[in-house]
């Protein structure tokens, strides 16, 4: 499955820019399921300094300042991605428990995991323990465990527990807009049952953490498809966010608690992290400019 | 209780009594003081209890006049807190220091691997031997910063460790201060306070001396520049006057010689960091900051953050500005590291620790955390971020409900806390109340890296407990702070801050750039202080005339009175005031006029202008000399405690003027003696020529643009000359012919009268064609041709057709109309030369994060 993004930002200011600082996680990372063929910016007006990096969790990142004067800044990011369907259904009979995660990750006999792992196992490890953690948007607070109760039966397997809990947020939660912003915090999404992609992704990964469980937050899109009989149209698409879970011996598995999905051909990855603080597509420091406005549209088109 | 036989237990009579079970610097274990502190306590005792304190009063003295002052939070009353100095030193002897030198070094080595692993190769997480959650679960690791640390010989710059001594006799660690460790100024001015008052004592003794580390400081700040090795730009990142070591940012700016700045006086273009100045964008090699590492960057770290620099750690990544300590080393001012800093040594450089820690368990390790919670009564828990709410708690003195919520919160969050134990540190005499008590006390030192190595202060900050059995000591809570006496075998050199150049090199002077920011507060230094000034002469009249009104009882004096107050409403800009009110209110002004003059919360009263003026000169506290300080802080502290503080009548107003009179003068003296007449200089007075000319404006306005009948003009003729101090200059011209043009003539016209408005004109003029000077080609900027249109317009202008008489009007309708352009273009030009030279002040926002609409 192959696809190109059209992710375009425009700011309009109400007075005029001298300096603006940015910092833009808009192009697609490569990993086992997802080749970036090419991405690139069109950004105006033209940014005299711009540089692309990767950051600690390998995301691509690119940072550019525009020096000029300006009152209107398009941010446009163009990829090509192919996505390759090699999950096996092996990963998701994985019959673990969740508790046997837990202790496998909070490493009851550490010393002895250092000895006998493999290299590459312990690397795997020490980098899933980190997402164990608070970060910053997610605090572990008791509500979380509460509401995650109900999917932790003893002894169940991790998969399944999952699986019960993605069912939960979907059926419990309705998306709704207007009811939270980025400042909402989780504990407020919990008592309204009312939020975004982005607020189901972090609560389920806030569940999970609560559990000894260890998620990771991933931002990227999701291909829409049309309404029978209506034409596809161009730049209504939205950028999107869903978690990723670690289990031993299988590794990372995606879920998408929005659509009650696993996500495997229509979600295109850019970019994961403890939480969408590490991930914000595009954020930036302006120098005057007033008042401003800001405006949004993305575009997934299949290309085979 | 100890014996009472050594001659140090008698000291001045009085009886120095340690605590049981604790180790006390003096004693140590012994029951006699030990040789170093005998000799130090018999000269002492030479001296006397009484010459003594008469020492320390001078020392408390000297520290305030030199505006040594420590900041309170959330004191908003009380901002500053003058620095409490206890003349007795703690004394160390020159053996243990060495092995506490040697600790040092050691440590900083250790702290220095640690750091540049954490950031780059993480090699100890990988082996094990660090847990991931002890890193990764603290503020301190900032993701960002990963791999964005420079080569460098050595990546932490500068290092400080609290120590203590345990019961045993040995100093033991209690924290490592690695991202941006205050006190090292504070250890220099209670030094050199020391000297002052303890001559003698301190050349008997033979103590190590302070100044070789700053040069060492210097160095390893030059060494550590990517670029302009040879004389790279330094300046120190302050957050500002309210932060709670300011002075000690001034401080060190002042006595290294670089500008202080705070985070907007920085701005991030083409890849490197500039210094906005009056001159254009200066590039800035180093960076010594006093920012929490988070808040430096809004970019990439926290984004509300309005202290730091957009863009910086893009410019670090790329190797074009140095920071000291770099961004990201509070990550190893964790707690929980100490728990490991024993094998880490063994490790890294195959030696055993030579100043241990405090012993510490870090609860994310299940037999740690079980040692914790089966022991919470006899230990200290902390988290292991500091926070506003994270505060460190004595297991012992929980109630069992407490204990049970603090059980389940390191269940819950095990890797977030760590147990420490709870020593009693050892105490020192202090010399408090009149009386020598011991007090326990910790010790910062400093540790500075030049090149390869480490080299230590011979010295430190030592603190003591506010109160007698108390351990904590901080200055947050108000402790008492004390120089530290490192002892030398033989006399220390004495060090000189300056270097000799190679021979036959021609020597540059620097001009340290003037940042927007600091030319601000001059020019509002020189406009605040005016103002104060101009009020004050005009309420002396005012006091004067009032007393011959009720003297005299005549009509006219009361008449003049009136036009007077009225004068000082429009002044000061205090409205209604004496403009729109009854005649009863301008009978009896007592309460109108002492609000105005005590009331520091109304506007454009005297206070208000006092408070402003020393705030702005706090705020650029390293450009005053320390006669010139001294002089600012005289003007605020007596205003404070004579004004203020005190119940003050009408009466006693004048004494009080006269006196504030005379410290005004004193600042304004100093200034125009000891600045040198460069862009400093210039906005200083700039400010001041600008604010005169509009008081002046204002006062003529209200008094002589108005007609008056002759016996009555003649008494406003002479308060006005009396209100600009050029009664005798008049009376020295003119005898005693009292006439309306002549008096204009010197107070609008003549250039060569300082107190005159052309006077004012002719400066300020001078002063923005300087500014201007080298900016642009043939075309007037818009301050140069708003002050030529002022000038111009005043000198052109015919006293004998403005003050022509028309008989229908009460007032000089030209005279008036010039006065009002004038001031009308004068506030303009105010507003042009802020836009023009204080870009500073330009906002930064944050653009909006994506919105959430957009989001499926």
């Amino acid at each position: 499955m192959k696809y190109r993004i059209t992710h375009s930002t425009l700011y309009h200011y109400s007075q005029s820019v001298g300096l603006c600082q940015s910092e833009a996680k808009l192009q697609p990372r490569n990993f086992w399921r997802q080749h970036c063929h090419s991405s690139y910016f069109d950004i105006s007006p033209k940014p005299i300094d711009f540089r692309e990096r990767s950051d600690f969790f390998g995301n691509r990142v690119a940072y550019f300042a525009i020096q000029q004067s300006h009152s209107k800044l398009i941010v446009t990011s163009i990829s090509e991605v192919s996505l390759y369907l090699r999950q096996h259904n092996v990963d998701l009979v994985n019959p673990i428990k969740w508790e046997q995660v837990r202790n496998f990750l909070q490493g009851h006999s550490q010393s002895q995991t250092f000895l006998t792992q493999s290299h590459e196992s312990i690397l795997e490890l020490i980098e899933a323990r980190q997402y164990l953690l608070d970060s910053p948007m997610i605090t572990i607070i008791p509500d979380l465990a509460d509401y995650a109760k109900i999917s932790f039966h003893p002894g169940r397997s991790l998969i399944e527990v999952v699986y019960d809990l993605v069912a939960r947020i979907h059926k419990d939660f309705t998306y709704d807009p207007a009811s939270t912003s980025i400042a909402t915090p989780l504990f407020e999404v919990i008592s309204l049952r009312r939020g975004v992609c982005q607020d189901f992704a972090h609560l389920a990964i806030g569940c999970l953490r609560a559990y000894g469980i260890a998620a990771r937050y991933i931002s990227g899109y999701v291909e829409t498809l049309p309404e029978k009989g209506k034409p596809r149209l161009v730049g209504a698409d939205a950028s999107h966010a869903w978690f990723s879970v670690y289990i031993p011996g299988t590794g990372w598995l995606d879920f998408d608690p929005t659509n009650n999905t696993m996500p495997i051909d229509q979600h295109i990855t850019l970019a994961w992290g403890r939480d969408y603080a590490d991930v914000t597509p595009l954020k930036g420091i302006a120098f005057g400019g007033g008042q401003h406005t800001l405006s949004v549209s993305v575009d997934v088109l299949r290309l085979k | 209780m100890r014996d009472n036989d050594s001659s140090a237990d008698d000291i001045g009579t009085q009886y120095y009594a340690t605590q049981l079970g604790i180790y006390d610097e003096m004693y140590a274990t012994e029951k006699r003081a030990l040789p170093h502190w005998k000799r130090f306590m018999a000269a002492l005792d030479t001296m006397g209890i009484d010459r003594f304190e008469l020492r320390r009063k001078e020392a408390q003295r000297l520290l305030r006049e030199n505006g040594v002052t420590y900041n309170v939070y959330g004191d908003s009353q009380n901002l500053t807190r003058p620095w409490q100095l206890d003349p007795i030193p703690l004394l160390i002897s020159s053996h243990e220091w060495l092995s506490i030198e040697a600790g040092l070094k050691q440590r900083a080595d250790l702290l220095d691997l640690i750091l540049k692993d954490i950031y780059g190769k993480q090699n100890l997480l990988k082996k094990g031997l660090l847990p991931a959650e002890l890193i990764f679960g603290h503020e301190g690791f900032l993701h960002p910063c990963m791999s964005a640390l420079h080569h460098q010989k050595r990546h932490l710059t500068i290092y400080s460790a609290n120590l203590a001594r345990g019961p045993n006799g040995s100093m033991w660690v209690l924290d490592d201060r690695t991202q941006a460790p205050s006190g090292s100024g504070y250890a220099l001015e209670n030094r050199t306070v020391m000297t002052r008052v303890l001559p003698d004592i301190f050349c008997d003794t033979q103590v190590r001396r302070l100044s070789s580390f700053f040069k060492l400081l210097h160095k390893g700040l030059v060494d550590i520049a990517p670029h302009n090795k040879e004389d790279p730009r330094i300046v120190i990142l302050t957050p500002g006057p309210l932060n709670e070591t300011y002075f000690e940012h001034a401080y060190l700016a002042a006595y290294l010689g670089y500008s202080l700045v705070q985070g907007d006086d920085l701005t991030v273009r083409d890849g490197r960091v500039w210094l906005k100045s009056l001159t254009g964008l200066q590039a800035i090699d180093v960076i010594l900051r006093r920012i929490d590492d988070s808040f430096c960057d809004p970019l990439e770290m926290f984004i509300g953050s309005k202290l730091g620099v957009a863009g910086l750690l893009e410019v670090v990544r790329r190797g074009n500005v140095a920071i000291a300590n770099p961004l990201g080393s509070s990550v190893l001012e964790n707690p929980g590291l100490l728990a490991f800093l024993p094998r880490l040594s063994r490790y890294f450089l195959d030696q055993e620790l030579k100043l241990p820690s405090i012993a510490t368990w870090w609860c994310g390790q299940k037999r740690e955390r079980d040692f914790v919670l089966q022991n919470i009564d006899n230990l200290v828990i902390k988290p292991i971020n500091r926070g506003l709410n994270n505060h460190a708690v004595f297991g012992g003195l929980l109630s069992s409900k407490e204990k049970d919520n603090l059980r389940s919160q390191i269940a819950a969050k095990p890797h977030f806390f760590i147990g420490q134990e709870h020593v009693n540190f050892s105490t020192l005499p202090a010399f408090i109340d009149q009386q020598i008590e011991p007090r326990n006390a910790i010790l910062r030192s400093f540790v500075v890296a030049t090149g390869d190595d480490y080299e230590v202060m011979p010295g430190g900050l030592t603190r003591i407990a506010p109160q007698k059995d108390n351990f904590t000591v901080s200055n947050q809570a108000g402790g008492i702070s004390k120089d530290t006496w490192v002892l030398a075998t033989e006399p220390d050199k004495k060090i000189i801050f300056w270097t000799q150049p190679p021979h036959n090199q021609r020597i540059d002077a620097v001009k340290e750039p003037l940042t927007s920011r600091a030319a601000d507060h001059l020019f509002w230094v020189g406009r605040h202080l005016e103002r104060a000034e101009a009020v004050t002469r005009l309420l002396r009249s005012i006091l004067i005339k009032h007393r011959e009104t009720l003297d005299f009882k005549d009509p006219v004096d009361g008449d003049c009175l009136t036009i007077l107050l009225r004068t000082l409403t429009q002044v000061t800009g205090t409205y209604p005031g004496f403009i729109k009110c009854d005649a009863l209110f301008l009978k009896s002004p007592d309460l109108e006029l002492l609000s105005l003059v005590k009331d520091s919360h109304r506007n454009g009263s005297l206070s208000s202008n006092i408070n402003a003026f020393f705030k702005a000169a706090f705020s650029i506290r390293d450009f005053w000399s320390q006669d010139t300080w001294r002089s600012v802080d005289t003007i605020h502290r007596r205003w404070q405690e004579r004004v203020i503080n005190t119940e003050v009548t009408i009466d006693h107003l004048q004494e009080n003027l006269d006196d504030l009179m005379n410290s005004i003068v004193a600042f304004t003296g100093l200034t125009s003696e000891s600045m040198t007449r460069e862009a400093a200089w210039v906005m200083l007075d700039s400010g001041r020529r600008l604010e005169r000319a509009l008081a002046l404006i204002a006062l003529l306005r209200s008094t002589l643009a108005l007609r008056h009948k002759d016996a009555l003009q003649h008494q406003v003729l002479e308060a006005v000359l009396i209100s600009t101090d050029s009664l005798s200059i008049y009376q020295r011209r003119y005898r005693s012919y009292i006439q309306l043009p002549l008096v204009l003539d010197l107070l609008l016209l003549d250039e060569s009268h300082p107190r005159s408005v052309g006077y004012q004109l002719k400066q300020l003029s001078i002063h923005i064609n300087s500014l201007s000077k080298g900016k642009s080609n043939r075309y007037l900027s818009e301050e140069e041709r708003l002050i030529l249109k002022i000038y111009t317009d005043i000198r052109l202008c015919n006293l004998h057709e403005l003050t022509q008489v028309n008989e229908d009007v009460g007032v000089f309708k030209d005279f008036e109309k010039l006065l009002s352009t004038t001031s009308e273009l004068l506030w303009r030009l105010s507003e042009v030369i802020a836009e023009t030279y204080f870009s500073h002040s330009q906002i930064s926002q944050l653009m909006p994060l994506n919105s959430q609409e957009d989001e499926l």
